[in-house]
């Protein structure tokens, strides 16, 4: 006989539904029939660094603070739930020949990226477009078992990304993150520590960059007024279409702070060779 | 009251076309879960079709063997031609594609597509206006016309997925194929992707998709039912007898000298 604590019986049991999880993955049937599904699981402090780099991202793009400060919030409240890693190499061909990635025949894109292999802002490429879909096939397995299990999940971009940079899954050239949980209600879509990251002025900007045309006047003379407050006919602010040097040098410093952290973190620079 | 008898055999008979209308319901519930599946971004970028009938399906079988005949790399020929009688063996088509992949790309420089920090790869290789792509080329000179967003593509991998738990959650069958989804476009099913993917449906006591012999396409159960068809009027008319009067089971009182009494 005993009695369990309930949450932290809870977050045992989410780890036996992320290896559940990771077991759907690899069983999800293939269009190529030819893909490898890696998995990892993270949990606790694993996690922390991820979290760490995606902050640091955070710092000039809503995207990734979105994801860091929901789980940096669980992470403070010791309800992080474990993290499916899912990954594959998605740069070998299906030798079809079908022409989807912009080249004539696999041989002609093997050429190709043998010499332009590279990395974007979260994956490796060029992929072969049917791997990519076989890729998306396994990763909604997991999700699908998760749903199952009644456990909340969601599949993200950000995670994966970082953790792929941060070493895990090394051979694969795509990596996705499924936090398998937490525990409570619907906590990916109505993030409590979201609430008060943005001030509302932040939220209403994020909401007209999101749709314009939402809050646009009269177009006709060329110079739209943008309506972004009560009284937008007086002072009023337009639509404008210009350069951003100041953005895009923050957004270069970000990205470079970040892998910064990255190569710590991989140990590949010590701490004498960058100062803090 | 209605009493609705149920049989897999013989093929479209009322009794299979019981079955196969069951099948159809299956067939929506799964397009159902397509549509729900998780997408980059929770953007909407997926369509579905359905097909359904014997002629519905032998038509995207012939696609499926012109192709292999005509078109396909030596490699997909085999497939190509088990897979079409894998059509003609199931009870329903569901065609998933995605919208999205050829014309509004996620642009958000993922890398997927040509290992770059941007959308360059594709931008660079198609006909646009400041980022507008014209799908109104459809020219193809391979099976598919492109590049293509490969995040975009990815997201019909889910709805592939959830279609495929939803028909394993009902213990039907299911099978999601290149040779299928190929066939099923070029006779415009989902007509607004460049991409598609067949998944046939079958249920049956053996899983019509499993355990293919060679040459499936010679070898296949219809081919050994019409082998009987084919020999057995001819065999009949060699062993004929006048039944009313004789029977050659029967066996006769023979005399010494062999003599029939």
């Amino acid at each position: 006989m005993a009695v369990y604590n309930g949450q932290k019986a809870v977050q045992g049991h989410l780890l036996d539904v992320a290896k559940a999880c990771a077991l759907a993955a690899g069983r999800a049937p293939a269009v190529s029939h030819r893909l490898e599904i890696m998995t990892e699981i993270l949990t606790d402090e694993d996690i922390h660094p991820i979290i760490d780099v995606l902050a640091t991202l955070g710092e000039n793009s809503a995207f990734q603070l979105h994801d860091a400060v929901a789980l940096k919030a669980l992470a403070d409240s010791g309800k992080l739930p474990p993290i499916l890693l899912i990954g594959a190499d998605l740069t070998k061909p299906a030798l079809w020949d079908c022409g989807a990635c912009g080249f004539k025949t696999c041989g002609e894109y093997l050429k190709y990226t043998s010499r332009n292999k590279g990395v974007g802002v979260g994956c490796y490429g060029p992929s072969c477009v049917w791997k990519a879909i076989d890729f998306g096939t396994a990763c909604d397995f997991a999700c699908a078992c998760a749903a199952q299990h009644r456990v909340e999940a969601r599949i993200m971009f950000s995670i994966g990304a970082i953790a792929m940079l941060l070493g895990h899954l090394d051979e694969a050239s795509m990596v996705l993150g499924l936090p398998v949980g937490p525990s409570g209600k619907n906590l990916w879509f109505d993030r409590e520590a979201w609430k008060d990251t943005l001030s509302f002025e932040q939220k209403m900007m994020t909401q007209m960059a999101g749709g314009p045309t939402l809050s646009m006047a009269f177009s006709g003379g060329g110079n739209p007024i943008l309506k972004s407050k009560p009284r937008w006919w007086e002072d009023p602010t337009f639509l404008k279409v210009e350069q951003d040097a100041t953005f895009v040098e923050k957004d270069v410093n970000c990205q470079a702070k970040a892998y910064e952290k990255i190569m710590r973190y991989r140990g590949v620079f010590g701490d004498e060779d960058i100062p803090e | 009251m209605t009493r609705i008898h149920i049989d897999e055999w013989p093929p479209y008979s009322p009794a299979d076309q019981a079955k196969k209308d069951n099948v159809l319901i299956a067939a929506k519930l799964m397009v159902n879960a397509a549509l729900t599946a998780p997408s980059t971004g929770g953007v909407p970028g997926q369509e579905a079709e359905i097909a359904y009938g014997q002629k519905e399906l032998e038509l995207i079988a012939r696609e499926m063997e012109r192709l292999a005949h005509e078109q396909v790399i030596e490699r997909l020929k085999k497939p190509f031609l088990y897979e079409a009688v894998m059509v003609r063996e199931s009870d329903a088509v569901v065609f998933l594609g995605n919208k999205r992949a050829h014309e509004t790309p996620m642009d958000v420089g993922c890398g997927l597509c040509g290992g770059e920090p941007n959308c360059s790869f594709v931008y660079e290789r198609l006909n646009h206006y400041n980022g507008l792509i014209d799908a109104t080329d459809r020219r193809r000179e391979t099976a598919i016309r492109g590049p293509v967003c490969v995040i975009r593509a990815h997201d019909l991998g889910y709805a592939i997925g959830s279609a495929l738990w939803v028909a394993g959650n009902n213990f039907i069958d299911a099978k999601s194929c290149y040779s299928v989804g190929l066939a099923g476009r070029n006779l415009d099913f989902c007509m607004n992707s460049e991409i598609v993917v067949g998944i046939l449906l079958g249920v049956a006591s053996k899983n019509p998709y499993a355990d293919t012999p060679p040459n499936y396409h010679l070898t296949n159960l219809a081919k050994q039912v019409d082998a009987v068809r084919k020999i057995t009027t001819i065999t009949r008319q060699i062993p004929n007898h006048p039944y009313h009067t004789f029977d050659p089971a029967k066996k006769k009182k023979t005399d010494n000298t062999g003599k029939e009494e």
